[in-house]
């Protein structure tokens, strides 16, 4: 899929969201390719996950010598297949080919268990990523380049730290591409979590730093440049600046995070307050949100308090509005 | 930074002099919404504060002792509901979540009592059935899709469904997953708020494919259970389709191939099961693309 296709594609799906999409528009805006929405995406990646790992089993239990190169061959051709014959873009089934041929395939090398085979793992993921242009598999590449550089050089906080500014200062740049805007919105988002798991305790100063200093250069970023990647970037910073600073703090785990809940909602509801009635610059206006994960985590942490069958009374735990209690 | 200005330029005959207008306006970010960034801000504010709740019930027991404690957190659960029935005129995006904070506050509310009082003894369940209504009655009267999701939730606490089979039998669970489908059901058929139909529609299917999906991994039903499964998966695709929302056909399709190699996983042994999984999936993918292309070409 070309720039241009790629463009058209997006503002196709931007228009249709405004519902402004016409017969004519979507006529001007027609490619060959057939592409997918996320969610379609993430079916399909599923199932052809499940396809090719059952057609791997069935080679070992048939006992087919390299069933690893097999699966992978099998894999990699039916992705050229589909992308070039069938013109299947961002369907969701291309990238498992690309990325499960590709590991099926690795699963042939001797493994030696050295920090290198992090690069391994990160050159399939970039590869795949690179020929069919998704931002997941390119995201992942970052995340196994940034184990590789903990193991190996105990930096994983400040690697990923270092992918994800890198990320945010090539985002200022215009690109034609969206998947290449998409790729570095991903790094930027999802670094700074994944490098926060290699965070180390005795680090824990330098950590908040590190954080604090991301998630300040993102909230700069985001009111000056005014994009929502560089907005997520800095609230994605500030949870584990947040997060180690109150470990540092002596006070009742309750009070911090009241006071964390009460300055996010209050925040929330003055911005609300201040942007109320404004129609140029930063605005309130709803725009289309899904509402499906937040619901989703609520319900699963808080509506069904665990309280069981009577017992003597001996204190309790009642995280998540007693979503957890148990006595 | 992407920017579509030339080809929105180019649609200008066709999207009209104003339409282009404020769409380039939003491309150039002389428009920029907020809403988002200030939605998962109020969110995470409101469940920090109510986690911080269950901490304070969890910690001060002793130190403040059990009454005063389920006081103190009925009248923040209340406040919270009076803060947001004050402010129902010029109601703003951070009022949803305060709303959120009063219906978990009570939620830990009405466990703790339960938990330290034991008002309904050996029956301590029923103290869901309260939550049920609780929160059934705030979603209607708030008009919030949130407070419904927890008021079915507490409902199918009520009927035994905490946590994944928790009961041990198999097929116990899946028959309170049915039962509590017929209610939410019958609350889906009572209901006149169409903003609520989604929500109820959506619970019916994913507690009858959780039924079925239950009793298929149960060695005496699972084929029934399966065939069930599929059954339900069938009909959930049809509704999806009736009602244009292809979110029901993607999971109850991924659910029915689950369902078909479960079956086929009981009748055949490793290397065929292998194949037949490997063909569902495949064939699964052929069908649903076939099944997404009908839904786009009518859209």
């Amino acid at each position: 899929m070309n720039a241009a296709d790629e463009r058209a594609r997006l503002l196709r799906a931007r228009l249709a969201e405004e519902k402004r999409l016409t017969p004519e528009i979507a006529a001007r805006l027609h490619t060959d390719w057939r592409t997918n929405g996320v969610i379609v995406q993430c079916v399909f990646f599923f199932l052809t996950c499940l396809a090719m790992g059952a057609f791997y089993g069935m080679c070992s239990v048939m006992s087919i010598p390299g069933e690893g190169v097999v699966t992978g061959i099998g894999a990699l051709a039916a992705a050229e297949m589909l992308i070039r014959v069938k013109k299947w873009w961002a369907t969701g089934v291309e990238i498992a080919l690309w990325v499960g041929g590709l590991f099926a395939m690795i699963t042939e090398l001797p493994s030696s268990g050295s920090p290198e085979s992090m690069l391994v793992l990160a050159a399939a993921c970039a590869i795949a990523g690179r020929r069919v242009r998704n931002p997941i598999a390119g995201a992942v590449a970052a995340i196994f380049v940034m184990m590789w550089f903990e193991r190996r050089f105990d930096l994983g906080v400040l690697s990923a730290l270092a992918m994800a500014l890198g990320a945010m200062l090539l985002l200022l740049r215009t690109w034609q591409r969206p998947s290449t805007e998409w790729l570095l919105i991903a790094i930027a988002i999802v670094m700074p979590v994944a490098g926060w798991f290699t965070a180390d305790a005795i680090w824990r100063n330098v950590t908040i730093i590190l954080y604090a200093a991301f998630a300040g250069i993102a909230l700069v970023l985001a009111l000056k440049k005014r994009h929502h990647a560089f907005f997520f970037a800095s609230m994605i910073g500030f949870v584990p600046a947040c997060f180690e600073l109150g470990r540092l703090i002596p006070t009742p785990q309750e009070l911090k995070l009241a006071a964390a809940g009460a300055f996010l909602l209050g925040l929330a509801f003055i911005v609300t307050r201040i942007l109320k009635g404004k129609t140029t610059g930063f605005v309130s206006t709803k725009t289309r949100y899904d509402d499906t994960l937040e619901t989703l985590v609520t319900i699963t942490a808080a509506p069904a308090p665990q309280v069981s069958a009577p017992q003597p009374t001996s204190g309790g735990n009642f995280g998540g509005a007693g979503a957890s209690g148990s006595l | 930074m992407i920017s579509l200005e030339s080809e929105l330029e180019s649609l200008r005959p066709l999207l009209g002099d104003p339409r282009t207008d404020s769409l380039l306006a939003r491309e150039r970010r002389e428009v920029f919404s907020l809403y988002p960034e200030l939605r998962i801000c109020a969110w995470a504010g409101a469940m920090l504060l109510a986690t911080a709740a269950g901490l304070v019930l969890k910690n001060n027991l002793d130190r403040i002792g059990p009454v005063a404690l389920a006081m103190l957190m009925g009248i923040a659960a209340i406040a919270c509901y009076a803060f947001v029935w004050w402010r129902r005129d010029r109601a703003s995006l951070a009022d949803e979540f305060v709303l959120l904070l009063g219906a978990l506050l009570v939620s830990g509310d009405v466990a703790f009592i339960e938990s330290q009082f034991h008002l309904f003894g050996a029956a301590w369940y029923r103290h869901f059935l309260i939550l049920a209504i609780v929160h059934g009655i705030g979603a209607y009267v708030f008009h919030s899709r949130t407070l419904l999701s927890l008021a079915i939730t507490a409902l199918a606490g009520w009927l035994g469904l905490r946590g994944i089979l928790d009961s041990g039998d198999p097929a116990d669970y899946a028959l309170r997953a049915f039962a509590c489908a017929a209610f939410v059901l019958l609350g889906r058929l009572a209901n006149r708020r169409e903003e609520f139909h989604g929500t109820y529609e959506h619970f019916v299917a994913m507690l009858l494919l959780l039924g079925g999906l239950t009793l298929s991994v149960d060695s005496r039903w699972y084929a029934a259970g399966s065939l069930l499964t599929m059954a339900i998966a069938a009909a959930v695709v049809w509704w999806g389709f009736r009602t244009r929302r292809e979110p029901f056909v993607l999971y109850a399709f991924v659910c029915g191939v689950i369902a078909f190699d479960i079956l086929v996983g009981h009748i055949f042994d490793e290397g065929i099961l292998l194949f037949f999984i490997m063909i569902s999936a495949i064939g699964g993918i052929a069908m649903l693309f076939a099944l997404h292309a009908k839904f786009k070409e009518s859209e």
